[in-house]
């Protein structure tokens, strides 16, 4: 099985999230970047199939030098091998961008299936698995709480979860699966691990190595643009009665009002 | 010299920051703090067998990773900081340091693998009912009929001693100070566990009535092995230390900053501030010397024996005064069993007489400097 597993350094889940006020793209300077948490989901899922089928897992990602640091994560968690996208040129890119880059690099790799979380935590679009598998030209398989694989009819089954239970689907690989986090528990690396990441091959690309048009990629040339942003307004202050011996009923009232009894 | 982590030590402090704050929160620690036991079975098999913690430094042919001090070091210092109950700094630090310095291939061979694989939980049982941490202080006999060993006497204050599935005795034969290996369920054994006051690390009591046991390297080892035994230990209580007290002082900080009295945050106030900055000089040099102690007893070089008796010291009673003062500065909360505070500084009055108080290790410089 050769398995493809998709990882986006995002800014820390519960720092407070920035937008840069000129270019209105994630701030990511200020705050500590780690790795999309329901990313750990799928590199866990894909150590997991590679375990029970044998093969090899790649991690891809696309980002700034400084994600680096989120693929020797995914390294030390036991991928074998990395490809890391970066190029000044590619700043700010939306997820169209993205998507056609990761797919063009992905596509080199002919992988049988490709993991990518549900949404990352930062953007939360949760479009890039949708993306991918169109550019790919792949079937693809969403919401994944349970995968199996049967490498001999060479296809995969998952349990995709819904609102009152869950579906079984299958498609027939190659294959874009997206994971949803009750699907594991992401292992921790152990030192030897995070030791042998260093060691891992580490394959980096720029827009000209990965074969991407200059002219398409970046900023400048995103199909969508954030015209504004505004910080969520605070939290408006409850409603306080004041007990004069009439509070329980007011209380009532109240829960009433919002058709809480 | 270069003394700063690597980047692979700093993401294996990392790991272990995220490990423990997942499955050793306070709640858990309060919850385990007043079962008998002490520690998840869970958890512990996590952290020996996916992490890989319990064989960082036990070599690889007996199963381990074959990494060094320093990478335990940094693992007790995360440990302290999230007051981790569980029985890591017996297991690790005392017996498989035990086993590692007896140069004892057979009992290595035996024993290591467990450990590392996180199978086999083990202790040293080194204090008598005189509390001493000398060699002076072993009494508990051992006699030998044939090829056979047998311990009569009584060991107590034994970290993790009612629990462990493997207790490494300390007792003395006519050659002197020697070391045994005992099943925590052998015949004769009968092990207690002891009122603590600092309920996140457990204590026991163990009787050996003609218990048999296995002698471990050569009769009379035990006067050269120990010693080097307690110093690495007393570096790695030292890094444990180090984790409590910049806990501690993160908590005084932070809460500096939030409460508001007369009209402003405490921590504006000038005897606030000097409180926490001299916490912050504690635990900064705490660091510098457990650091020190760790690159030491990873090299295992001549000076273990001095920096051992200067990091214990300086990190106990730093430890104490930092776990002190945060209560200070906490004012009446920090007086309540709900708040945290109580935690860490049981933990750190307990700490500062485990293997010597700083007044021993104060001597034991002296002597060991030679003044």
């Amino acid at each position: 099985m050769n398995i493809v597993v998709t990882v986006k350094q995002v800014p820390d889940t519960w720092a407070e999230k920035k937008l840069d006020p000129t270019t209105r793209t994630t701030d990511r300077k200020s705050v500590d970047n780690v790795m999309n948490e329901m990313d750990e989901y799928g590199v866990e899922e894909a150590l997991k199939i590679k375990e029970a089928h044998g093969g090899e897992v790649t991690v891809v990602t696309m980002g700034p030098e400084k994600a680096l640091e989120t693929v020797r994560k995914a390294l030390s968690m036991g991928a074998d091998k990395a490809v890391h996208i970066t190029d000044e040129a590619l700043a700010g890119s939306d997820a169209l961008q993205t998507s056609a880059a990761l797919a063009k690099v992905i596509a080199t790799l002919s992988p049988d299936i490709v993991i990518t979380a549900a949404e990352a935590s930062d953007a939360r679009g949760g479009v890039l698995g949708a993306l991918l598998a169109e550019h790919l030209g792949f079937p693809q398989l969403t919401q994944a709480r349970k995968v199996t694989v049967d490498p001999g009819a060479g296809t995969v089954r998952i349990e995709r979860q819904a609102d009152n239970g869950y579906l079984l689907v299958e498609a027939a690989t190659p294959v874009v699966v997206g994971v949803v986090e009750k699907i594991n528990q992401p292992r921790y690396p152990s030192f030897k691990g995070i030791m042998a990441a260093k060691k891992k091959p580490l394959t980096t690309l720029s827009v000209a190595d990965a074969g991407l048009d200059p002219g398409t990629v970046g900023l400048a040339n995103a199909a969508s643009t954030v015209l504004d942003a505004q910080p969520a307004p605070p939290r408006q202050s409850g409603t306080i009665v004041k007990d004069e011996g009439d509070g329980g009923t007011r209380v009532a009232d109240f829960l009433a009002a919002q058709k809480l009894i | 010299m270069n003394f700063a982590f690597s980047e692979e030590q700093e993401e294996l402090r990392r790991t272990v920051r995220d490990f423990l704050e997942d499955l050793s929160p306070e709640s858990e620690v309060r919850r385990l703090m007043e079962t008998t036991e002490g520690y998840d079975s869970g958890v512990w098999t996590k952290l020996a067998g996916e992490l890989g913690l319990t064989g960082l430094a036990i070599p690889e042919e007996h199963g381990g990773a074959g990494y060094g001090f320093v990478e335990v070091g940094i693992v007790l210092e995360e440990a302290g900081r999230a007051l981790l109950c569980a029985p890591y700094f017996s297991t690790v630090v005392l017996a498989a340091t035990t086993l590692v310095a007896s140069g004892d291939d057979a009992a290595q061979k035996d024993f290591l693998p467990g450990i590392a694989s996180g199978d086999i939980r083990a202790t040293l049982a080194f204090t008598e009912e005189s509390g001493r941490w000398d060699a002076d202080g072993i009494t508990l006999p051992a006699t030998r009929s044939g090829n056979e060993w047998r311990l009569s006497g009584s060991k107590t204050y034994v970290l993790d001693g009612h629990t462990a599935d493997l207790v490494l005795v300390a007792a003395r034969t006519t050659a002197g100070v020697s070391l045994f290996a005992v099943p925590g369920d052998a015949p004769g054994l009968t092990r207690t566990a002891l009122p603590t006051m600092d309920l996140t690390r457990k204590q026991a009591r163990l009787d050996f009535d003609n218990t048999p046991a296995r002698l471990i390297g050569a009769d009379g080892d035990g006067a050269t092995v120990l010693p080097r035994v307690l110093d690495t230990a007393a570096i790695g209580l030292a890094a444990e230390q180090v984790g409590g007290a910049q806990k501690v002082l993160e908590m005084a900080v932070e809460y500096a900053k939030i409460r508001v009295q007369f009209g402003r945050p405490i921590g504006s106030f000038q005897a606030i501030k000097h409180k926490c900055a001299d916490m912050l000089l504690d635990v900064e040099s705490a660091k510098s010397a457990a650091y020190y102690g760790l690159w030491a007893a990873a090299e295992s070089n001549d000076e273990l024996p001095v920096v051992a008796s200067v990091a214990k010291s300086y990190c106990s009673d730093a430890f104490f005064h930092c776990a002190a003062e945060n209560i200070q500065v906490h004012g009446g909360i920090g007086f309540t069993w709900e708040h945290p505070a109580h935690l860490y500084f049981k933990r750190a009055k307990t700490s500062q007489l485990l293997l010597g108080d700083p007044a021993y290790h104060r001597e034991q410089l002296a002597q060991r400097i030679g003044i």
